[in-house]
């Protein structure tokens, strides 16, 4: 929560200085014009395709968005496994997940959707997500 | 964080602030305006703060939002959604959006399951195939699907199963979405039972399994290699179901399944299979893993479970099917104060996979004095049907209001969670907080 440091009423000053205003002003708090820099506007709009008449319906290539692994060992083996099949979004996308949860994930990786990873690598890759990404050690 | 520590960048311009203000006037330090404040240090505090962003991750607890916390990421035929993962790619759609009933296509959201999706598709070669056990086998053109059969129009919610997974508690591992993980369209296409009767079903026949483009990395065979659907033949639901051709008057957005898709009205996403090639009649059930155990929910009242009940191996499991019911507050979205005093219109949506919502009523406390909302235009029994209710705030303070729907099987929402181990089916009655400040 962005703390309010003290509570602001509207204010009226009523001004009857003889020598700026002949009439009452009314002035309310306020604050206008800052602004702040930000990387929210670097995403340039695609131009319009060029269009056949024929049967063929594209789309541009579709963009990547991976985020960075945390750094450690098995980082490598866990980039290049998973990687096969799907970014690392989806490891950063989930909770911090207990130790267990993360050993039947690669498991599942394996034995059901039929990843073909060996069993040294597998290990390491359940190291490194139990070192970096469950409830007590997920630091990003 | 203040603004004016963080950037050097902090750019202030024609800033009229109360102090210049008071000296362009001609009135100096010590006036009785001024001496209301504590001083010019408290002033430099309130400079407005840089806007703060969203964590890159919700958890262990439930996500507090109502969108999951990804970036804004662009994609083609998309406007800026909610990213959630880039390959496959996952998109949710941003809260604003669901003010209206029908959902744009360029913000309805993405779900794939495999990486290896279309980019191209060439419909003069392109065919719709209805095959398996059937009298004729069928290979139809996108032509053949607009001008030999009446084309159908329906409107129809269209909401991922895992729809607010991220509100789970304990948290499940899958797709993180926040509520966006829903749309609603007018899909036009061809009746689904008529393309069946057109090849002729075979008896002994039992489910009409479903196949599209999509396709994975992993060896044949495995379900990180491809994606199938089935539903029983014996379904009334089929009777309702269309392969649509046209979103919204448009054809669908590749991440949308273009050429064609299935509408399954009132059932969960996963059965709408995208970028639809074959239609392939089984003689036995198929149990392959995106049916059994992929999509699966305990069959117990809401589909609620308990994380050792499932380790106990006391649960049984059902495939997923119609959505229940379920309603959302998209504006007020607690970003913005409102003044005490302002009458002010609250907005959202709802729907039921059962068929209408009847009902739906707002409270402004968690007290849940609950008072009849506006429903609006009724699209049909699977759209969206938003609602609205006036509500005059009188006094400043935090107001939890609260929302929920009854659709015309008698289920009203529930104020309690649901927990399963897929982190589906999720309805319990939504909250917003609300500021309400002074304004005398």
């Amino acid at each position: 929560m962005i703390g309010v440091g003290k509570k602001r009423r509207a204010l009226f000053a009523l001004l009857t200085g003889v020598s700026v205003l002949a009439v009452g002003a009314i002035y309310a708090d306020l604050q206008i014009g800052y602004y702040t820099s930000s990387n929210l506007g670097s995403v340039a709009q695609p131009a319009p395709p060029h269009l056949q008449n024929d049967g063929v319906y594209s789309v541009a290539a579709y963009p990547l968005y991976a985020p960075q692994l945390a750094s450690g060992v098995g980082r490598q083996d866990t980039a290049a496994y998973c990687n096969t099949c799907h970014t690392p979004s989806y490891i950063t996308m989930q909770p911090p997940l207990p130790a267990a949860a993360w050993e039947a994930e690669v498991t599942k990786m394996g034995k059901v959707y039929g990843a073909q990873i060996p069993t040294d690598a597998q290990t390491r890759i359940i190291k490194y997500l139990q070192t970096h990404y469950t409830p007590e050690t997920r630091k990003r | 964080m203040l603004a004016h520590n963080e950037s050097h960048m902090e750019h202030k311009s024609n800033a009229y602030t109360r102090r210049s203000l008071l000296k362009t006037l001609g009135i100096g330090a010590g006036t009785l305006a001024l001496s209301h404040f504590a001083g010019a240090n408290a002033f430099a505090q309130q400079l407005p703060a840089t806007a703060k962003r969203l964590p890159s991750f919700t958890g262990p607890g439930p996500n507090p939002y109502w969108n999951s916390v990804g970036p804004m990421a662009t994609y083609p035929q998309k406007a800026p959604l909610v990213l959630l993962t880039d390959r496959p790619v996952q998109l949710e759609t941003p809260r604003n959006y669901f003010l209206n009933a029908i959902t744009p296509n360029e913000a309805f959201f993405v779900r794939w399951h495999l990486e290896s999706i279309p980019n191209e598709v060439d419909l003069s070669s392109w065919r719709l195939h209805v095959e398996g056990n059937v009298n004729k086998p069928l290979a139809l053109s996108f032509s053949d699907l607009l001008h030999k059969f009446k084309p159908i129009t329906l409107a129809a919610v269209n909401q991922c199963s895992g729809n607010s997974r991220s509100r789970f508690g304990p948290r499940v591992p899958g797709g993180q979405w926040g509520n966006g993980a829903m749309g609603c369209a007018r899909w036009t296409g061809v009746h689904f039972r008529e393309l069946l009767d057109m090849a002729g079903v075979k008896s002994g026949s039992v489910q009409v399994q479903m196949e599209g483009l999509e396709r994975g990395k992993g060896p044949h065979g495995m379900p990180s290699y491809e994606f199938k659907k089935s539903l029983d033949l014996s379904n009334p639901v089929l009777d309702e179901s269309i392969v649509a051709y046209s979103m919204n008057g448009a054809p669908l957005p590749t991440l949308n399944g273009f050429p064609v898709r299935l509408i399954v009205p009132g059932y969960f996403a996963t059965y709408w299979v995208k970028c639809l090639t074959d239609v392939r009649l089984l003689d036995k059930p198929n149990e392959n893993f995106w049916m059994n155990p992929a999509y699966q929910v305990p069959d117990t009242p809401r589909g609620d479970t308990t994380p050792a009940d499932v380790k106990a191996g006391k649960v049984k499991m059902v495939p997923i099917a119609r959505m229940p019911v379920r309603s959302f507050i998209i504006s007020p979205d607690g970003t913005t104060k409102i003044p005490a005093g302002l009458p002010v219109t609250v907005r959202g949506t709802s729907f039921s996979g059962f068929g209408r919502v009847v009902k739906v009523e707002f409270s402004e406390s968690a007290r849940g004095v609950w008072r009849e909302a506006k429903l609006g235009e009724d699209l049909g029994p699977y759209a969206f049907r938003t609602w609205e209710c006036a509500w005059t705030p009188e006094k400043p303070g935090k107001y939890d209001l609260a929302v929920r729907a009854t659709d015309e099987k008698g289920s009203v929402q529930p104020d309690e969670g649901v927990w399963n181990p897929g982190g589906y089916l999720w309805n319990k009655i939504e909250r917003q907080e609300v500021t309400v400040g002074e304004s005398a």
